[in-house]
């Protein structure tokens, strides 16, 4: 989950009379978790559908809602313009089609409110953007840039001073040398065009996906801003657009429209959207029986506006909201604005009649008997190491299955069989007193066209005088009391175990596992000393 | 007082010490005939009874050493030194081939029993004898042991005259040692003394019933596992039946089919382990994956690749396993739980493991509610003694509304986040054609055993540490 830094005393400024109490009660009630608290700053998680939750003007405008200083949907009043235009060459349909934007002007900006534009911008390009692929967005000073724009591409070998370099990059040298370049250009591919905004100078305002020029820097210096989002579709540009439009005007800015032209493009609405709900879908769903006044309160608390009409509830969302997909998203916005510690949970009688599943029984008995034959249980992860799995016990690897990419070296690949895991638990309680006794049942995976999963017993008996005799009087006694059958053990040979103390296990002539005492050499490799014996069979796949 | 049984080993030891000797070791081994380690096992076993007393000294004697005898024959260097001053060798330079490696030490003794006066001059150091050269206290003692023998074994004789002598003369090295010994003697305590041997109840063949024995452990099932059975058998009766389904699912079922987009961070490598070269066959009926992928095209606005869908992965959650069979049967009411392991690709702390266990419900019906939801938690918390309990809105991307439960962590002494929840999203349900509201929940099982058991560090549960499943206790 993303995570948002925020002070009590530019909150209490946003949202208007509240009490910092106020502040810390209603955030979970938002669906936002106080990761940790020191003085006036909280670091705050937030779900990453709200891409408006990642800076404090936006988490003000719920708290607003909820603490009821200001309810209902948030409009935006964006000054229609004409002093501001994109056009877009048709060239760039191929690597990024789409671009669109907004003028935002005399803001106040200080180091703190630059500091949350960041955290916006990361999470957008994080989130939705899907790490700058889908859409991306560029924040400017608005007077460092003389319109109209033009939206085009250009060859690699394009210079232009880039932000946070002093002097004129190429693109390739831009996507070779530089942080953003290196994650990020993969983007592009290997097309030899790039997509590049320049004004009306012929001076580089953008790079998208990649880096802003260094000319258009935003500082606390900096009043008027130019923002510009480029994708490979429109909708999900305008969201994103929506989402920092939002924002800007809840920072104190004034909006004015960008009007974009070319090559499909088309300037952005941004305008509410309408939705229909029924009360009844929504007492049902949340188990009340609310009139439509208090749904519609709610609902305003919720920063959404809604109105009754006919036997439905038609609501107007702003269109920074574009995490409500249906009428159901709604409901949950019902459920927020009244509050759900105001819902009393209760306990209807069950219509079915419970029962295990017929594995976990036998299972569970199986345990039983295990334990009543003197062995403890163990549990070991299924992801393992081919160190355990495979080196130290010499067993065949040619059937591995690997995992991608694991973080933990202890945890790269899939047993396909419990000893190793279980010898591994032995060497890891040298110190403790013998006799040690182990065993365990689990899960196994073996590499067929794709995957297979098994379950298994596995025990282990370590002690100065462990012997063949010894573990296959209590085999025979298991195979006995689960399968109600006898079982032979058939001379074999295996890496494992010791040459000649190693035997197949078979019941009704089918083998069903393996049995013997450890080898020297296994012991060595795990850097044990007593004797042990062991035994694996199969019990269902 | 109950009547004691003793060890032949113990009457022999008590007899020799009745009524009130103290003895040491090799005194009682003469008395009683026994061998030294019997004797010793003896006065343990009666220690540990409280029947004998052993008291520990340590006993210092001192010997001449090389040097100390050499003193004893040549006289002290200081006293050479003089001896020599008075033969008119007054330099340094004639003194130090005379007096050799002692010469330092002549000169500082001297020196500090102001025998000496040393000048300066242009050429040489001189020496000059003070009035007062008399027989030190070091000398006295020295000679007076002039008949003695050299032999390491022949101790010197501690008085009060000596002792300053012998003080003095330790500073030296190899003058006098020193070795200790430590002695150990044994007397009866009272209770020891009160023993009496003639009675016959110590030895009428009754054995040693408050003596220790060796120490032997219950084999148990293992503490998750006893959480885990637990858990199960609440949901039981809570009237839920239990599913199982395959570790290995393909991304369909553990991300399609739960609206989670291809392009969604979770999916990524960094938090779920992908098998290496292994894609699913089959992977749903073709009307399945048609109506997923649409949803997906129409709601999330990208590409749907089916490659992406079949690649297996190691389920994240249970709900795979619930959603699979939810489309499988249509159930229009039912109470289903699944429990097992779950995989995220995590760095390994005290905090998160790469594979630990999952509980995971739903409840199908037309009345199924957020409330009825709540319930269910609170049911199952109380259930397992968690009374503190809140619930909070969250996110989760198959899930609208979405709740998560807090409960309050006694020992830390804060609410931490339990069990996630919601009612599946029409996205998900309706192209798998489930028309029945479905309440879900789900949550890691080791959490609620850390709980139970009072761990703060979740890998002790694969550890298979005996030390711990030797002693955590069984009923909580």
């Amino acid at each position: 989950m993303p995570v948002v830094e925020l002070s009590y005393i530019r909150l209490q400024k946003l949202v208007g009379k509240v009490t910092k109490k106020q502040i810390s009660d209603s955030l979970p009630f938002l669906g936002l978790d106080i990761e940790s608290e020191n003085k006036d700053l909280i670091r705050i998680e937030y779900s990453p559908n709200r891409p408006d939750y990642s800076t404090d003007f936006g988490i003000a405008l719920g708290l607003q809602g909820l603490l009821r200083t200001k309810t209902g949907s948030i409009k935006l009043n964006i000054k229609k313009s004409k002093k501001y235009a994109i056009s877009v060459k048709s060239e760039v349909s191929k690597v990024r089609p789409f671009v669109t934007g907004i003028v935002a002007k005399n803001g106040k900006i200080d180091d703190k409110t630059i500091k949350q534009f960041m955290t916006l911008q990361e999470d957008l390009h994080f989130g939705i953007g899907r790490k700058r692929k889908k859409s991306s967005i560029g924040i400017h000073d608005l007077d460092k840039i003389t319109f109209p724009l033009i939206y085009k591409t250009a060859n690699r070998n394009f210079k232009f001073i880039p932000l946070n370099s002093k002097k004129e990059l190429s693109i390739s040298e831009i996507l070779k040398n530089t942080d953003v370049g290196k994650d990020y250009g993969s983007i592009l591919g290997n097309s030899l065009q790039v997509p590049l905004i320049l004004d009306a100078k012929q001076n580089t305002v953008s790079f998208p996906p990649i880096i802003n020029a260094a000319v258009t820097i935003v500082t606390t210096k900096t009043k008027n801003l130019f923002v510009e989002v480029t994708g490979i579709n429109k909708e999900d540009a305008e969201d994103m657009l929506s989402v920092v439009a939002t924002i800007l005007q809840s920072a104190g800015f004034t909006l004015e429209s960008v009007q974009i032209s070319g090559a499909k493009n088309s300037s952005p609405k941004l305008e509410q959207k309408k939705m229909s709900v029924s009360p009844f879908l929504i007492n049902q769903t949340l188990g009340l029986n609310l009139n439509n006044s208090k749904i519609i309160s709610s609902l305003k608390k919720s920063r959404l506006d809604a109105s009754t009409k006919g036997k439905n509830i038609i609501c107007t969302i702003p269109a920074y909201r574009f995490d409500i997909f249906g009428p159901m998203d709604l409901v949950e916005e019902v459920a927020l604005g009244y509050g759900i510690q105001n819902l009393e949970p209760i306990l209807s009688p069950s219509q079915t009649l419970g029962q295990k599943h017929p594995n976990s029984i036998s299972l569970q008995s199986l345990s039983s008997i295990m334990t009543g034959l003197g062995y403890m249980e163990a549990l070991n992860s299924s992801l393992t190491s081919k160190r355990i799995l495979y080196d130290n016990t010499k067993r065949d690897s040619s059937k591995i299955i690997s995992v991608l990419d694991s973080k933990s070296l202890e945890h790269t690949i899939l047993r396909d069989s419990l000893l190793p895991g279980l010898i591994d638990s032995l060497a890891k309680n040298i110190h403790e007193s013998y006799p040690q006794k182990l065993f365990e049942i689990g899960t196994i995976f073996n590499k067929t066209s794709s995957v297979t999963e098994e379950t298994h017993l596995c025990a282990v008996s370590s002690h100065k005088n462990a012997n063949f005799s010894e573990i296959k009087s209590i085999l025979q006694s298991v195979i006995q009391s689960i399968f109600g059958k006898t079982c032979e053990t058939k001379t074999t040979t295996h890496t494992t175990f010791e040459k000649g103390h190693v035997a197949n296990i078979t019941v009704n002539g089918k083998i069903i596992g393996i049995i013997g005492e450890i080898s020297e050499s296994t012991k060595e490799n795990f850097k044990l000393r007593e004797s042990i014996v062991s035994f694996e069979v199969k019990l269902h796949s | 007082m109950l009547s004691q049984v003793f060890h032949d080993i113990e009457k022999k030891i008590i007899h020799s010490l009745q009524p009130d000797q103290i003895l040491t070791i090799s005194e009682i081994e003469k008395k009683t005939g026994l061998q030294s380690d019997q004797v010793r096992r003896g006065i343990e076993w009666l220690k540990l009874k409280n029947f004998a007393h052993v008291k520990e000294s340590t006993d210092i004697h001192y010997h001449f050493g090389e040097k100390g005898y050499e003193a004893i024959e040549n006289g002290l260097p200081e006293r050479r030194l003089v001896n020599e001053i008075e033969k008119g060798n007054t330099t340094f330079d004639k003194l130090k081939p005379i007096l050799g490696l002692d010469f330092n030490a002549a000169i500082a003794y001297a020196k500090k029993n102001n025998w000496i006066s040393i000048t300066k001059n242009e050429k040489s150091t001189e020496l000059s004898l003070n009035k007062d050269h008399q027989e030190s206290l070091e000398e006295k003692f020295l000679l007076s042991h002039k008949t003695l023998e050299k032999n390491k074994t022949n101790e010197i004789k501690v008085s009060e005259d000596s002792l300053f002598a012998i003080v003095s003369l330790k500073k030296r090295p190899d003058f006098i040692v020193d070795s200790s010994l430590i002695i150990k003697k044994i007397s009866l305590t009272v209770e020891g003394k009160k023993i009496n041997l003639g009675d016959l109840s110590h030895s009428s063949g009754a054995i040693d019933v408050e003596s220790k024995v060796p120490e032997v452990f219950v084999a148990r099932t293992h503490p998750l596992k006893d959480t885990i059975d637990e858990i199960r058998e609440i949901f039981v009766t809570l009237g839920f039946s239990e599913i199982n389904g395959n570790v290995t699912q393909s991304s369909f079922w553990n991300f399609d089919a739960l609206f989670t987009p291809q392009d969604h961070p979770a999916r990524e490598l960094q938090d779920t382990f992908y098998l290496d070269g292994i894609s699913a066959k089959k992977i749903a009926t073709p009307e399945q994956i048609r109506k997923v992928s649409e949803s997906h095209k129409k709601n999330w606005r990208y590409y749907w690749d089916i490659h992406e869908a079949r690649k297996m992965v190691l389920r994240t959650h249970t709900t795979c396993v619930t959603i699979k069979h939810l489309a499988e049967n249509k159930l229009d009411e039912a109470r289903i739980f699944s429990l097992g392991r779950v995989f995220r690709n995590e760095k390994v702390s005290y905090k998160h493991l790469v594979e630990f266990h999952q509980i995971e419900g739903v409840v199908v019906g037309k009345d199924a509610n957020l409330r009825n939801l709540m319930g269910i938690q609170r049911e199952f918390y109380k259930r397992i003694g968690i009374t503190k309990i809140k619930f909070w809105p969250t996110f989760f991307p198959y899930t609208e509304p979405s709740l998560q439960t807090m409960v309050y962590n006694e020992r830390l002494g804060k609410w931490v986040e339990l069990f996630g929840m919601g009612i599946f999203r029409p996205e998900v349900t309706k192209p798998l054609g489930i028309t029945k509201p479905v309440l879900a929940w789900g949550g890691g099982i080791e959490r609620i055993a850390m709980l139970k058991y009072g761990l703060d560090d979740v890998r002790e549960f694969y550890n298979n540490n005996l030390s711990w499943l030797r002693s955590a206790r069984k009923c909580q």
